[in-house]
């Protein structure tokens, strides 16, 4: 079952296409990273689905309900904003409890002390107006998780913490992976191959890659052998002669080759190595990284 | 939910101090009106001692009358000040969009500040009035209570316009400055149409005047009844808009 599902969602705003046509299936019980360059769309695809912004054409469907038709599915559904604003006023106990109040949750009481103590947020007593940033990034996701929604949907939700900070919210996110389905935008590739199980790449609007990491890696996979050797030159000439690569890129003291038939080269390389006398540094498959995949896709796009 | 919503609205009020500024111009003003109007005489006769000025003796009506003047100035600038950002700075602030997307009904999110607005200002008008009411009979003993006690509603009628006005500016305007400038140009608008007379019986501009006019001559509703029933089909024509343009505006 499919937690949201786009079909050929449109948004345009003065002409310009925010969103061209994005068709998405997204599985429960998934993290599913969201990833594209600044103003791609990301935001706009989370307002579209919200129901914070209407579009132009097409339609979504969330948790079985038309976004165009129906409201009520918003109670199943926690968001985190890119740009946490809260109450000023309120501290984060108070901002719960109101929170609380209009999303008529059972056992406030209980459920705002379980929430404040998995962000780590259950001592502070001042006002949210004194909160850093990265605690007003906790206090909004212990307001997304208050309801203890279906849908996490989490806009850029580690973009301005510190190394620390980012760790504790990936972990915090990945812990929810077996309960909810969690829609993450961001641009921090190590984040999303870190934590998501299926990714989508947006440019201009327009969704140009959406499957599963490991399938992802698998299409881009490039046949790559990073090699590390006493004496470089003399390997060289010898790979070149016998194994005829499809391309060879010298980094510093080791070589990188690309080759068409993997099993066969990896089986020659100690060969080449044995009768030449050469002795064998480093053998190495490369595998495509998250990054030189997104750069390949919205470069090429 | 409304409810729910009002709530919220006056903690807010009264975690931010505004609640206390509000409570103070009207109760300040109430108790200050029937002294000033008392005292007033006696100090502008001891400034000029080289002139000889006479002065009528003051009476209950220009307790009430300094009373009204002051409800339609610095009352008035409080409220219009604190109210005016209500919709258009949680826009700003990302506050609206991110309740709104708890499945909070825009309707009803609007209608309760609305509503919480209304009855403050309702609450301490009553007050205020009773307040001056209390000070004015001990300063002037043949205080009337009923003719205030209309002029009062009047001002009621007037305030649920000016409001209503802060609502719809609000919701038109994206932060309060914006929402500030949509405000005084109607204002300004509703104050050039009120020179017309053809215009100004169905302008509830007029109704600040009126309720002087009622302290001085005494009570007349035929006069008022066009601007008294015009000010009601306007506030709800501007709530309704203030609604519709929030229902229809892209948050973030």
């Amino acid at each position: 079952m499919s937690i949201i599902t786009t079909e050929r969602l449109c948004k345009y705003f003065k002409g310009k296409k925010a969103l061209d046509n994005l068709n998405l299936e997204i599985p429960k019980g998934i993290i599913f990273g969201y990833l594209g360059p600044n103003g791609a769309g990301k935001t706009t695809t989370i307002r579209v689905l919200l129901n914070l912004a209407k579009p132009t054409g097409g339609t979504a469907y969330i948790l079985g309900e038309d976004i165009r038709k129906s409201r009520n599915y918003l109670r199943k559904v926690g968001f985190l904003p890119d740009v946490p604003n809260f109450y000023n006023f309120f501290t984060a106990r108070e901002f719960l409890s109101f929170i609380a109040d209009i999303t008529d949750i059972e056992n406030p009481k209980k459920r705002i002390e379980e929430t404040l103590e998995l962000v780590g947020l259950r001592n502070e007593k001042s006002r949210i107006g004194t909160y850093s940033r990265g605690m007003k990034q906790r206090l909004g996701l212990a307001q997304a998780l208050l309801s203890d929604p279906e849908l996490l949907i989490l806009d850029e939700p580690t973009s301005s913490l510190d190394p620390q900070g980012r760790k504790e919210v990936l972990d915090l996110i990945y812990s929810l992976k077996s309960t909810k389905t969690v829609f993450f935008s961001t641009h921090i590739l190590s984040d999303v191959e870190r934590i998501c199980d299926r990714i989508g790449i947006l440019k201009e609007g327009r969704l140009l890659l959406e499957d599963s990491i490991e399938n992802i890696k698998k299409r881009y996979w490039k046949r790559r052998i990073l090699i590390e050797v006493d004496d470089l030159e003399k390997f060289l000439e010898r790979i070149k002669e016998s194994l005829k690569p499809n391309s060879v890129e010298v980094k510093n003291s080791s070589v990188v080759i690309e080759v068409l038939d993997i099993q066969y080269t990896l089986k020659e390389i100690p060969k080449i190595v044995v009768q030449d006398g050469l002795l064998l540094e480093k053998l190495e498959i490369l595998e495509p990284s998250l990054e030189d995949i997104f750069l390949e896709v919205t470069s090429g796009a | 939910m409304v409810l729910k919503l009002i709530k919220k609205e006056f903690y807010e009020f009264k975690k931010t101090g505004k609640l206390i500024a509000i409570i103070i111009t009207f109760l300040l003003f109430s108790i200050m009106s029937p002294i000033t109007a008392k005292v007033m005489p006696e100090l502008i006769k001891s400034i000029s001692s080289e002139i000889t000025i006479i002065v009528p003796p003051p009476t209950w009506k220009d307790a009430f009358l300094q009373f009204f003047k002051n409800l339609n100035q610095m009352v008035f600038l409080i409220v219009v000040l604190l109210f005016i950002g209500s919709v258009a700075e949680e826009k700003n602030r990302k506050t609206a969009g991110l309740i709104v997307s708890k499945g909070v009904d825009r309707k009803k999110w609007i209608l309760a500040k609305f509503f919480f607005q209304i009855s403050l200002v309702f609450i301490l008008t009553l007050i205020a009035f009773f307040l001056c009411y209390y000070y004015s009979v001990i300063l002037f003993p043949d205080t009337n209570f009923e003719i205030p006690l209309q002029s009062c509603i009047l001002f009621f009628i007037y305030m649920t316009f000016i409001v209503s006005l802060t609502i719809f500016s609000s919701s038109l305007g994206n932060n309060i400055i914006q929402a500030g400038g949509i405000f005084i140009v109607i204002f300004i608008i509703l104050g050039i149409l009120n020179m017309f007379p053809s215009i100004k019986n169905y302008n509830p501009i007029y109704l600040s005047s009126l309720e002087n006019q009622w302290i001085t001559t005494g009570i007349k509703w035929s006069s008022a009844l066009k601007t008294t029933i015009s000010s009601i089909i306007l506030s709800i024509l501007l709530v309704s808009i203030g609604v519709y343009l929030f229902n229809s505006q892209e948050l973030e």
